[in-house]
This record gives structure tokens, sequence and C-alpha cells, in this order.
């Protein structure tokens, strides 16, 4: 049996630098929480000042241990408020929702050696990562900067679980973290990165240049952001010469089947594919999961569970 | 494993449904066309057991089957050990919260006391421990329950079939299949193998524990055999040359898998579960929809489908014996 939520207890509150606290998160009393394989995150659900937040945290704990999520949470003044809810509102025993551990980052199961690079609080699911590997044997190496040794995040759990596998850059000793260090490594090595955007495309970027294959190359995505508003729009259908008004609160797969039209469907949540329709004009607005990024710019076709339009008018092949 | 005394068995047929098969078969089919799709749905519930009242011969037929052809039934790879500890886990918390009149479970640390009462035995085992189970983790829960059980674990960015206990098969084989990718064992399905095998594997990797899906497939299978093995071929599937109109509302089955797909938080991989279910054409008739549905899918199914599915010598006198008997319903 899987429920959708879980809801947790935070444990402990502890500062790990001047701007990174982590969370240990357990289940209530008598309940259990699920496993996690390295690299998950969790989706946390809180609320402040009245505004649902959600926000994804990678769990920077050892899979090995039951019943317990840790998340690091870096409070950021550019962030739409999130860890700032997080570090100010956020106390022991309190509870809240959060998603179960999905995994966008696993591990490779062919690598023969995993090296990892993070930036400041980018270190988070690496820790789970390392705890893994260690435990079935595989070899790895960490490479981690941040400014000092002071605003490094996990620094002591770290010296103190894998103190040979890991390797510091601190910009106040004018220590840089290079992609060189992905030059010589032996066939068979994977890379993963996490930390700023800039530093991903960097990494990546001379990843290939080294000459890594792509599947040997790993850096987090985190799900779909927020997909905008939505727009009332109005449909055609070339064949049958219908045509219907969506609003914005409603979607197009059930006007169309109150409409009377005998469309095919079947998750209606944009991940299988059943519903998808041919458009003849206009501008869809995909908010699917199931089209690949390709397809969703050279196919002219629409998912009307979930997709809209841009554009006016949507003209459809039926 | 022990056998419990008279004394503490648990009266429990009184809970199972006593209703006629014809009320509570899953019917597969919402529109009257069928072709090959990713007919995936959100599964509400988020249970994969279904306790029907053809439990405890289905279980002991499963059983026998795995005594006598363990290679046929079950195989896994060693490195599932952790994702089949997961499935125990997840299953048995399962059956003890949902089912909580036929199963217990008892836990001291981590000695595990789990009692099930529909057949009258009680095993004590070691959590994580596998030389504390008579057989693999995901062998001993599946021998509790009427689904079969598949691992499919995520690695690299594909699909494997990596463990599996399979009884009730329709028209494949697992020792085949074990270690080939999502689209390598599918590619037997015509149409289905060109493109949508392989969106179908990318929207599967990007399921997500605690959201479950479920879909129906569907077969035609002569007589009431559940082990439809590929392996015996030659042992079920000459049976359809003895069809005649007179006998075919006897002897064909429509065969309904109810399949369910669960992400594994833990190993991160997917099972994948196969409740199969079974009726013969005449029941099935007793509900008119059903019959006037079905006698269109049939009439518009493309040749390729009836021809994989194995039915094409007899489709002719299916679509007959399914439009006369609509007719007669009518009168
Ligand atoms: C990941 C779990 C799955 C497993 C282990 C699995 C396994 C199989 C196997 C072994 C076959 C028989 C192929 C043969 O002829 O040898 C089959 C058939 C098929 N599968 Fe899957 N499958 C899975 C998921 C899915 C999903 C999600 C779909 C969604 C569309 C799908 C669609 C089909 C279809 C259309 C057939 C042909 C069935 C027929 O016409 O009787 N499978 N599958
Ligand atoms: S119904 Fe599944 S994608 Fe639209």
């Amino acid at each position: 049996m899987q429920t959708k939520f879980l809801q947790v207890i935070v444990e402990k509150v502890k500062i790990e630098t001047s701007s990174v606290k982590s969370f240990t998160l357990v289940p209530p009393r008598g309940e259990r929480l699920p496993g996690f394989s390295a690299g998950s995150h969790v989706t946390t659900y809180i609320e402040n000042n009245g505004k649902k937040l959600e926000r994804h945290y990678s769990l920077a704990s050892n899979p090995e241990i039951p019943n317990e999520y840790v998340i690091g949470i870096r409070k950021s003044e550019s962030s739409r408020g999130g860890s700032e809810a997080w570090h100010e509102c956020i106390k022991e025993g309190d509870r809240l929702f959060i998603s179960n551990p999905k995994n966008h980052f696993p591990l490779s199961f062919r690598a023969r050696k995993h090296v990892f690079f993070a930036a400041g609080i980018g270190i988070t699911p690496f820790i789970a990562m390392m705890f893994d590997l260690k435990k079935r044997g595989i070899e790895f190496e960490l490479h981690y900067a941040a400014r000092s040794k002071e605003l490094c995040p996990f620094f002591p759990l770290i010296n103190e679980h894998f103190p040979e596998h890991s390797h510091f850059y601190f910009s106040e000793l004018n220590n840089r973290m290079l992609p060189d260090l992905m030059k010589e490594q032996p066939i068979g090595t994977h890379v993963y990165f996490c930390g700023p955007e800039l530093m991903v495309k960097q990494f990546s970027q001379r990843a290939h240049a080294y000459g890594y294959p792509k599947a040997n190359v790993h850096f987090e995505l985190f799900s779909p952001p927020d997909m905008g508003p939505k727009t009332p729009f109005h449909v055609k259908l070339s064949k049958s010469k219908k045509e219907f008004y969506v609003s914005e609160t409603e979607n197009l797969l059930d006007v169309l089947l109150d409409g009377g039209v005998d469309a095919s469907y079947s998750c209606r949540v944009g991940g299988c594919g059943s519903c998808q329709l041919n458009v003849k004009e206009g501008v869809v607005d995909h908010r699917d999961q199931f089209l690949s990024d390709e397809e969703k710019k050279t196919l002219q076709v629409i998912l009307p569970c979930v997709s809209r339009a841009k554009s006016k008018t949507l003209v459809l092949d039926i | 494993m022990s056998m419990l005394n008279e004394d503490v068995k648990k009266n429990y047929v009184q809970h199972l449904s006593t209703e006629p098969l014809v009320k509570r078969f899953p019917f597969p089919f919402h529109e009257d066309s069928y072709r090959y799709s990713n007919n995936s749905r959100q599964l509400e519930s988020g249970l994969c057991l279904d306790i029907t009242p053809e439990y405890k011969g289905e279980v002991e037929e499963k059983r026998a089957l795995l005594e006598k052809f363990p290679m046929k039934c079950y195989q896994s790879f060693s490195h599932t050990i952790e994702a089949q500890w997961e499935v125990l886990d997840m299953l048995i918390h399962e059956m003890v919260e949902i089912y909580p009149d036929y199963f217990t479970l008892k836990k001291q640390g981590d000695v595990w006391i789990f009692t099930n009462y529909l057949l009258n035995e009680q095993d004590t085992f070691t959590f994580g421990q596998l030389n504390t189970l008579p057989c693999e983790p995901l062998d001993f829960i599946g021998r509790h329950m009427q689904e079969d059980l598949v691992i499919v674990s995520e690695r690299d960015q594909d699909l494997y079939m990596d463990a599996g206990q399979l009884c009730f098969p329709a028209n494949w084989s697992l020792v085949f299949d074990l270690g080939m990718t999502f689209t390598e064992w599918h590619s037997p399905v015509p149409v289905f193998s060109d493109k949508l095998a392989a969106k179908v594997r990318d929207f599967l990797m990007r399921m997500e524990a605690g959201k479950p899906w479920t879909r129906y497939n569907w077969t035609l299978t002569v007589e009431h055999i559940l082990p439809t093995f590929a392996e015996d071929f030659d042992q079920w599937a000459p049976k359809k040359e003895k069809i005649t109109k007179e006998n075919i509302g006897d002897l064909v089955h429509l065969r309904v898998e109810d399949q369910r797909l669960f992400r594994l938080p833990k190993s991160n991989s997917i099972l994948f579960s196969i409740h199969t279910h079974l009726i013969n054409l005449n029941e099935l008739s007793e509900n008119r929809e059903w019959l006037n549905r079905f006698s269109k899918i049939i009439d518009d199914l493309p040749e390729y489908i009836a021809e994989y599915k194995g039915f094409s010598e007899y489709k002719l006198l299916l679509s007959a014996w399914l439009k006369e008997t609509l007719y007669v319903k009518k009168l």
C-alpha cells in the first residue's frame, strides 16, 4: 500500500553554517517512513502567511538508517520565500506533509568509479550517495567547493565518514575546484554535478569535451516548474465543424467529452499519451510529461487532458 | 512454517465476497474499439492485493507450480535482494492493514511473526536475513497472494526485468525475458513495439512512489487454464482446434490481467503485479452491455492484434457467436 503524502515531525533543527540549517524529519509515533535510494529528494509542503510553499530538497543522510530523513536548506534571499520560511518558521516538534522520496538523480549501476563535484549546498544528494557506495565497497571521490571551512555545510560529517574520499576547495584560501579533475580518470568513471546552474553547465561542457559519454554525466533536474497561468481559448474541430470555448478553469479534454466528442483518454494527468490529438492551427501550451521537448517543438499535437492553447484559437484535426 | 491449531483459526469464509463472477469481473473496456495504447490510469486505492473468493484454490495452484517447476516460475538476479525485501515489507504491511482478519504480523525487533489465517499458517523470520526464510523474499510473499510479481529495475536510464514470480503467464516466459530491457521484452508485440513501447518506458521511468498506476491487459484462453506458459505452448494452444459453434461459449474465456505498477522508493525499482481473471463467454454474456461492447470490439479489431493474441483462427466464429447471442438476448 502506498499513500500520496507522508506526515512527518521535525525532530531536530541543526545550524550547519551561518546560512544553512539541517532538519531531521521522523514519522509520527508508531508509524514508519518509506526507505529512500541515494540521490532522492522529497517535496515539502509548508505554509507561510497563508501562502502555500512547495519545495524540493535532497535527502542528505544515510539511506541505511530507517525512519529518518535529513534535509539541508540554505537560506536564500533571492528565493520565492521557501527557504526563508523553513529557516524562520519551522521549529522542532512541528508537523508537516511531504511527498514520498523521488529519485531523478540515481547513481549509475554500471559505473566503475563515481566522482562527485559539489558547490555549497549542492553537497546534499552526495551525502546519501557516499554512504551507499561506501557500504557496497564501490570506488568514489568527492570534490567539494565552499567559501571557507566555516561556511562549508556538513563539513564535520563528511570529514568523519569519508576522510579519504574527500577533497575540499575553499575560495578564501584561494583554492579552486577545476573541471580538469575529470581529465585523468579511469574508463568507466561517471561524474556527477550539483551546485549553481552555471557551475553545472561549465562542468558538463568540459566533461563532454574530455570525451565522457553522455550517459556517464549526471546532474540533478528537479521536477518541472509551475507551468504559469492558464488562459481561456477557443477550439474548432476541422472535421466535425464543432466549436467550443475553454475557460481558464476548464480543461480541453472535458470540454470535448461534454461536447459529445468521442475522445480517447486514460490517465487524465498528462502522463500516458492516450489522449493525443493532431493540431491543424494554433500554438499549443504544452503542460504534459509525456512528449519530449523535441516532440513538443516539432510535432503538431496536443494532449488535451492538461495542455492548452497559447493562441486565441486552436484548430484540431478531428 | 507451522500449521495453526484449530482453535486459533479464524472464520474467514464469510468475509470473502460470494457474488457470482459476472457481478465482480473486471471488464476491461470503456470504449467500443480497442487498439494498443498506453491505457494506464492512476491507481487511486494504492493497493496491490485483490483477494477474491478464488484465493485458496489459486494460491494452492501457484504453490504446486512453484514446487514442480521452480525455474519456470521463479527467477531473480542477486542484486535484487534488497528490492525483494522492500516488496515483502510493503506487501506484508498492506496485508495486515487492509485484511486484519486474514493476516497478522507481530514484530519483536527484527523478528517478524507472520500469520495467514486464510491458509492457517505461521512463519517466523528475521527481516533482512535471507537464511531465515525458506526461499527468497519475493518468492515467499508471492506464495501468499494470487498476483504474479515482477521486479523491474531502473539502471542507467533503462528498465530491466530483474526478478519475478510468475505462475499464470499469458503466453510468455520469465526465463527467456529475464535481464531484458523493456523494449526488448516487448519486441514481439506488433505495432506497440514500433514506437509506443519506448514512450511507455519513459513514462514508467517518471513514475513516483506514492503515485502507482494500473492498467488492464486482455486476451482469450481456451478452457479455464491460468498457467499458459510459453514453454507449454504445445499443450494448451492446440485446444483451440476443438472449438465449435456449440461449445465456444463454454470453452473460450476472456482473460483479463489487472496490472499494477509501484515505484519502490528504497531500491528505486518498479514492482509490476498481475492479477489474472478468467470468465467464460456464456457467463460474460449475462451482462448485455458487456456482450454488446465486446462484440463491437471483436468486429473492429485489426488482424494483427487477433493474430498476436492467438485467436485469428476462430475470430469469425467468435464474432458470429457474439452477434447471435446478443440477438437472442434482445428478443
Ligand atoms: C513494467 C512492467 C511491465 C512488464 C513486466 C510487462 C511485460 C509484458 C510481457 C512479458 C508481455 C508479453 C510479450 C511477449 O509476447 O512475449 C507484454 C505484453 C504487452 N505489454 Fe507489457 N509489461 C509491462 C508494462 C506495460 C505497460 C505499462 C504497458 C502500457 C501500454 C504495456 C503494454 C503491453 C502490451 C500492449 C502488450 C501486448 C499484450 C497483448 O496484446 O496481449 N506493458 N508485457
Ligand atoms: S489522458 Fe493521459 S496524457 Fe492525456
